[in-house]
């Protein structure tokens, strides 16, 4: 029995061996990253499979010495062969236990580096690399690691059934890390079949699991170091081998994990709940159960829901066969089948010219001269420019500035996909090439409209213009889609020249306003000069009056004076003159000479003299 | 026993699967599929459905998507004819033709070729480009405007290129997707979009004061029009009422020696105001009454 024992421990080891340098050159083939921790895992088994195969040996050989020597002993009776050392006389003894002295706490702390310089090294590698699994190698890597899982399945559920029956401890490690081996390596498949089947990140997560698990593997053994230092020494006692994972075993045995909760269960509940029909049942039907669940789930691809606003193409050996719409729908099961889901319903929207900033508060005031998106410039013509670069046509300077002027658009172009097979076959990316048409045709629209029309007059017609284009071209392209809407609001200059604009709107202002004060000085002075004339007039007609008037007065007393004056010509004409005299010089200042003596020069200072109050005015200084 | 025929069920569900993974593959509508023997291209699929293979490494299959790839090429700096700098970049459409010949060349690499179409796309875009004016690219004229026949003229060089050295892809279309100005220019368009703001803003305000100047001088000129009429009018009057009071003079002819004394008299009052300085002697009127005034020397004569 031990020879066969020793037997199997040789052919676990080269099982693992094996496997572990066809893993690792199949990982390589298909640049898997869950493949590269199932190396690492495998290789880590392989090591365990020999310490403990070198183990076994030296046991066997130290059963062979023992044997060897009692049959000497029942030969030559007592002798001096018992008077040597005890080393001399029983060295593979003494080998096996200098083995587990030294060299299996050794190997033990060499499996935890490995182990937790693999979990760190893996994990950051994963977490930094971009490499994906290559397509066409997809497939063969993944029937490989199912071969490996097949083989190392079979291997390991023998050896531990031995291991088991035969109670061989030694053997345990090996056995338990080929099994856990095997569904390591189905993982690994799994992880390659869901990239396969368009699940990108598959692969990835298998990795991140498979570290974990060496993770937990690292934190396992350096417990068991620490334990180790406390455990109590008893002659004679078999020990559990130090690099023997539990971490592994329960992974290899997972029915241990059963029998491990019902024991649990049993000390909890103070009855043998491990003994009810119901445990029991469950316990002993657990393998049709979990095979009943992947059958369900198997089962369950042939049954397709799909919401509402939703669109699914149904794809029957990869051939689209139908259209499915919302609802239940009956199909084969996968992979016979595959459907792929469109939200047909949904209004989708492309951003021509800027990328809306998420997360930013949302500004209720949109400026020209406030940047209120990551916008773009687009060029557009400028008539007015244009003219005046054609009289200036000799200049060749490449950094002049050229006739075209820049403006920034926002447009938002919202769609529907309408026709959902031409949507999924046709264009390998149809929302970007729908980005990239609509893109185009506004560089397009815009390098042939002139600045100030879109900016005036010609917006209204752009969006339609826009609209009906990019419709042009998606139905060109088969895109499958309706353009519903092309959204022209958010047209200006860039925001560095918006501030000249907007003071071009002010100037305007300002010229209007100085108009209106011309007119306002119009309407006064029309209003003032018809107020003059008006006053001229009536003056000339009071004077015309008063002209009239006081000529025939005059003339009535002139005629009432000529009787006075042919009655007393001299005297009338002396009463005439006084009077007139007096009221003449009344106001006026006189100086009257009485001289007596006509030699006399009498001279007058006729001049003005200022008021005295007035030469007192005290001016300010400056 | 039971056990055992679970076991052979389950392993023989698992090896038919295997035996599925390795000699059945499936090829979507949207996919092409090449199938090698021992490393050499023997068919090429291009229908969607279940196909046979052998298992690797006899035979591989290698699919690829025939869907046309949207490809986009980065912004590039070109001179036009007319020494304008301009910055395009343009997006294109390829599909695989002939997976067969696409496979080796590329070893079934997307990005592979789409870096052989970038650099074919380089070369043809600024050659191109350098053919034409800016007035080609932008115009206010649209008529003038030849996008569309530049994009075509890529678009040939492009797939003259490919179709020559049988690249086993083919272009489907192509566009310009942005055209800009490198940034030294665009701070020039800046500055001159700026200067042309500021002359629109003069020529409004001098437009504003020479229609206000024309206003103005347009109502100085009506108000002096009114002015002047009245004033003629008032003249006019004036020399109505003087007409109609000449009628009285004829009155004063009764006694013309009166008329111009009385009309000395009145001249007399108007010609004299309160500034008026008189000296007279005492011969005048009526202070001649102070020449028979007795003086001393005459009242101390007997």
């Amino acid at each position: 029995m031990e020879r066969n024992v020793q037997k199997n421990a040789v052919v676990n080891l080269l099982a693992a061996v094996l496997i572990f340098i066809a893993a690792f050159v199949v990982t390589i083939f298909a640049n898997s990253l869950a493949g590269e921790a199932a190396s690492v895992f495998l290789g880590l088994g392989a090591l365990v499979a020999f310490a403990s195969w070198f183990q076994m040996r030296l046991e066997e050989n130290e059963r062979l010495e023992k044997l060897e020597l009692d049959e000497l002993t029942r030969e030559k009776g007592g002798s001096a062969l018992f008077d040597a050392k005890e080393s001399e006389v029983f060295p593979a003894r003494r080998s096996r236990e200098q083995f587990e002295k030294f060299f299996v706490p050794g190997f033990a702390v060499l499996l935890f580096l490995l182990q937790a310089s693999g979990a760190f090294l893996l994990w950051r590698w994963i977490g930094k690399t971009t490499n994906g699994i290559v397509d066409a190698r997809a497939m063969p890597s993944l029937s490989l690691f199912a071969i490996f899982a097949l083989l190392l399945f079979l291997l390991g559920r023998f050896s531990v059934t031995i291991a088991r029956l035969g109670d061989f401890r030694l053997l345990r490690p090996s056995a338990s890390f080929l099994l856990a081996g095997a569904y390591v390596c189905a993982f690994t498949a799994l992880g390659i079949a869901g990239v396969e089947g368009k699940i990108l990140q598959a692969d990835l997560w298998m990795a991140r699991a498979l570290c974990i698990l060496l993770g937990l593997m690292a934190a396992e053994m350096l417990l068991t170091l620490l334990l180790e230092i406390y455990r109590p020494r008893i002659k004679g006692k078999i020990t559990r081998p130090l690099y023997e994972s539990r971490v592994v075993g329960l992974l290899a045995q997972p029915e241990s994990l059963f029998t491990t909760a019902a024991q649990t269960l049993d000390y909890q509940f103070g009855f043998n709940v491990s003994q009810t029909w119901f445990f029991q049942l469950l316990q002993k039907n657990l393998a049709y159960l979990i095979l009943a669940q992947l059958a369900v789930l198997f089962l369950s691809t042939c049954v397709v829901f799909v919401d509402a606003g939703e669109q699914a193409v149904l794809e029957h050996f990869g051939k689209p066969v139908d259209t499915l719409t919302a609802g239940a729908h009956l199909k084969l099961p996968w992979p016979i089948d595959k459907i792929y889901r469109y939200r047909t319903e949904q209004i989708q929207t492309i951003y021509v010219g800027y990328t809306p900033e998420t997360g930013k508060d949302e500004q209720n005031v949109i400026l020209w001269t406030v940047a209120h998106n990551q916008e773009q410039n687009f060029l557009v013509a400028n008539r007015a420019t244009a003219t005046v670069q054609d009289e200036n046509t000799d200049t060749n300077d490449t950094l002049k500035a050229p006739p075209v002027s820049l403006i920034t658009v926002s447009i938002p172009v919202q769609f529907q996909i309408t026709n959902v097979m031409d949507w999924a076959y046709q264009n390998g990316d149809a929302t970007n090439l729908l980005t990239d048409l609509a893109t185009r045709e506004v560089v397009h629209f815009l390098a042939g409209v002139d600045l100030n029309d879109l900016l005036s007059h010609a917006r209204l017609d752009a969006a339609q213009t826009l609209q009906e284009r990019i419709q042009a071209d998606a139905d060109e392209y088969k895109l499958g889609a309706k353009i519903l809407f092309v959204g022209l609001q958010d047209v200006h200059p860039p925001t560095t020249v918006a501030g000249d604009y907007e003071k071009v709107v002010g100037a305007e202002q300002t010229k209007l306003a100085t108009i209106l004060n011309a007119h306002a000085y119009a309407i006064s002075n029309t209003a003032m000069s018809a107020a003059q004339a008006f006053t001229t007039t009536n003056v000339a007609d009071a004077t015309r009056e008063e002209l009239e008037i006081s000529a025939y007065a005059r003339a009535a007393l002139f005629t009432n004076q000529i009787p006075a004056f042919e009655a007393a010509p001299s005297v009338y004409k002396q009463r005439a003159y006084f009077k007139a005299f007096a009221d003449a010089t009344a106001n006026s200042r006189k100086y009257i000479l009485l001289v007596t003596n006509t030699q006399d020069v009498v001279i007058f200072n006729l001049e003005d003299t200022i008021a005295n109050d007035m030469l007192n005015v005290n001016v300010p200084n400056e | 026993m039971k056990k055992n025929l679970i076991t052979i069920i389950i392993g023989a569900v698992l090896v038919i699967i295997f035996a599925l993974l390795l000699f059945v593959f499936q090829v979507r509508q949207s996919e092409v599929a090449v199938v090698t023997t021992f490393g050499k291209p023997v068919r090429n699929i291009t229908e969607p459905g279940a196909y046979f293979k052998w298992p690797w490494p006899v035979q591989n299959v290698y699919k690829f998507d025939k869907r046309v790839q949207n490809f986009e090429d980065k912004f590039r700096q070109t001179l036009t004819s007319d020494s304008v700098l301009l910055i395009a970049t343009v997006y294109t459409g390829w599909e695989i033709s002939d997976a067969k010949e696409f496979y080796p060349k590329f070893l079934g690499s997307v990005p592979a070729a789409q870096r052989a179409l970038e650099s074919i796309l380089s070369n043809a875009q600024q050659a191109v480009i350098a053919k034409h004016n800016l007035s080609d690219f932008v115009n206010s004229d649209p008529q003038q405007l030849k996008f569309d026949e530049i994009e075509g003229e890529i678009k040939a060089a492009v797939q003259s290129q490919l179709s020559t050295n049988n690249y086993g892809i083919k272009l489907d279309f192509l566009g310009f997707k942005k055209i800009e100005l490198p940034e030294s220019v665009t701070a020039t368009v800046f500055t001159r979009m700026t200067a042309e703001r500021q002359q629109i803003i003069s020529q409004l305000q001098n437009a504003g004061e020479a229609e206000a100047s024309n206003i103005r001088s347009a109502a100085d000129r009506l108000a002096a029009g009114v002015t002047n009429n009245a004033r003629a009018d008032a003249v006019r009057i004036e020399g109505e009422g003087l007409a109609a009071s000449i009628s009285a003079l004829k009155i004063y002819q009764q006694n013309p020696e009166l008329a111009a004394y009385l009309l000395r008299l009145d001249a007399l009052k108007l010609s004299l105001n309160k500034q008026s300085t008189l000296i007279f002697d005492e011969r005048t009127p009526p202070f001649d009454v102070f020449s028979h005034l007795p003086t001393n020397s005459s009242s101390s004569n007997p």
